[in-house]
């Protein structure tokens, strides 16, 4: 067996614990809910529009998605274009 | 607008990740040790769904027969069912104040009466002077908006309007009775006893729940919003190297993506006490009763003072200006949440980088919520757990407070399970 495939297996007992201790935290103590507004609110959307251009490629990685991938965190906010409140 | 106004929202636990599905745990229960699996299988309260037709429809049913045949009685607020002539009182906000309607002519920011800024100088103590008696009676409407004058017995109830953020636009009845409250708290705890903290346990009477209206203000909204980033496209996968050295690369194709969407939002809840908005997980369970929103708000009725007797309230103390932030917060992630599906052809994923939002109108009522609401003091602590129910739905969220050791020892036993195992193998095959 590897190196890498020897620790992997070592670090399946501290793994194990904290992964425990985690789900079974949240199912108490439910810190992780909050009310889904995205899903729970009606919305009512006109179709998205937009443009998609090519600017490159990222050959060679090994990253197996883009780095910074936050297209489900609806919720972290990114940069602001600007804002206008009516 | 300074800092310290705008209530905090954005603590750092987790309600700013998306919340999971109902049901959604991320462990299957069936590789669990049996005590732990018989409490995550037992089933969940029931709650109505608020996408309900009954519910969505906003049809004001007659409370006795269901029929929605309903006739207002001349010259009364009384409202009066056609089939079997049952009266009651009610008028829904719904078609008072057109909510729901023209969400796509919105323009500006429309506030109803009720969600005006508070002033800070309007008391919060009127006194009223019985008719009945003549005996002076005092409602303190930071807690009530309702009193019974301790000789008389005559009730009275604050009905119009005083600009001190008590009295809102609108209310929402209870539906769910009390006896059902405690049933639904009893299920909710039954299913979270066994890392239950000691305390918690013996003193846990949920019978001691009580009915409260929390005030929340709805809003309406006509927003577009751009997002831009850049989207990667996988044209290869291959690997380099053999046996153990053997490496996984990808090529993509790299996309600058654009998006924007209209839309609108109808009936969107926001907190509109300062204390229940902030949902800091790390120092109160406020989460918990954000979580059994929403509300069929179309059902609200105008406001009346006589909903509330023997029920207690919060008043309002967020304006409009200060919940602007959190409603810009919440398009955005409308707005993001809406986009997900034209960007499904980056399999790679998509690395949103700015956004922009403009609203193009708002319009804000205030209303009292209901909810009831169990809480436990953890003493040591200091932390307030609330176990909620949603007062139209039955929706029911809590936070159950954990004996630490019990969990602990229940984790290490688990890892030293596994681990030996692991070191098991390792000894074999070396």
């Amino acid at each position: 067996m590897s190196d890498n495939g020897g620790l992997a297996l070592l670090l399946l007992g501290p793994g194990g614990s904290a992964g425990l201790y985690w789900v079974l935290y949240r199912y108490y103590r439910n810190t992780d809910k909050s009310h889904a507004f995205e899903r729970e609110t009606t919305v009512d959307a006109k179709p998205v529009t937009g443009a998609d251009s090519k600017v490159g490629t990222n050959n060679g990685t090994r990253e197996s998605s883009i780095r910074g991938n936050n297209v489900n965190e609806y919720r972290h906010r990114v940069a602001r274009m600007g804002n206008e409140s009516g | 607008m300074s800092e310290s106004n705008t209530p905090k929202f954005t603590g750092p636990g987790s309600p700013r990740d998306v919340p999971p599905a109902p049901g959604e745990l991320g462990v299957d229960p069936r590789n669990l040790p049996p005590p732990i699996r018989d409490e995550l299988e037992k089933p969940d309260p029931v709650a109505i769904d608020t996408t309900a037709r009954e519910l969505k429809d906003g049809n004001n049913r007659c409370p006795r027969c269901a029929a929605t045949d309903i006739r207002q009685k001349p010259g009364t607020d009384i409202l009066i069912c056609a089939f079997c002539r049952h009266e009651w009182h009610g008028d829904r906000v719904e078609e008072e104040f057109g909510f729901g309607e023209g969400l796509d002519r919105l323009e500006g920011t429309t506030v109803a009466s009720g969600a005006r800024d508070i002033e800070v100088d309007a008391a919060v103590l009127r006194t009223f002077k019985c008719t009945g008696c003549g005996a002076e009676v005092t409602i303190n409407m930071e807690s009530e908006m309702t009193a019974r004058c301790h000789w008389c017995r005559h009730v009275f109830g604050i009905n119009e309007q005083v600009p001190n953020g008590a009295v809102p636009d609108a209310v929402l009845p209870f539906h769910i009775r009390k006896d059902d409250a405690v049933a639904r708290i009893r299920q909710f705890v039954g299913k979270r006893s066994f890392f239950a903290l000691k305390a918690f346990k013996e003193e846990f009477t949920p019978e001691n729940v009580i009915p409260v209206y929390l005030p929340y203000m709805i809003v309406d909204s006509k927003a577009s919003a751009d997002i831009a980033g850049q989207g990667e496209i996988q044209t290869r996968k291959y690997t380099r190297g053999t046996g153990k050295n053997q490496v996984t690369y990808y090529d993509a194709d790299v996309y600058k993506v654009d998006r924007h969407v209209d839309f609108t939002v109808d009936d969107l809840p926001l907190e509109s006490s300062r204390e229940r908005g902030n949902l800091d997980t790390s120092s109160n369970t406020n989460n918990i009763i954000n979580t059994i929103l929403p509300f069929d708000t179309k059902n609200a009725v105008k406001w009346n003072a006589s909903y509330l007797r023997d029920c207690s309230s919060e008043k309002r103390d967020l304006n409009v200006v200060l919940l602007q932030p959190r409603l810009d917060d919440q398009l955005l992630s409308i707005a993001r949440s809406q986009v997900e599906n034209s960007v499904q052809r980056y399999d790679r994923g998509v690395r949103w980088e700015q956004e922009g939002l403009k609203v193009l109108g708002s319009r804000w009522v205030s209303m009292y919520l209901p909810v009831w609401l169990y809480s436990y003091q953890q003493t040591r602590k200091g932390m307030l757990h609330y176990i909620a129910v949603n007062g139209r739905t039955g929706e029911t969220m809590g936070s159950v407070p954990i004996q630490q050791w019990k969990l602990l020892l229940a984790a290490l036993t688990a890892g030293s399970f596994l681990e030996s195992i692991a070191i098991w193998i390792l000894a074999r095959t070396s």
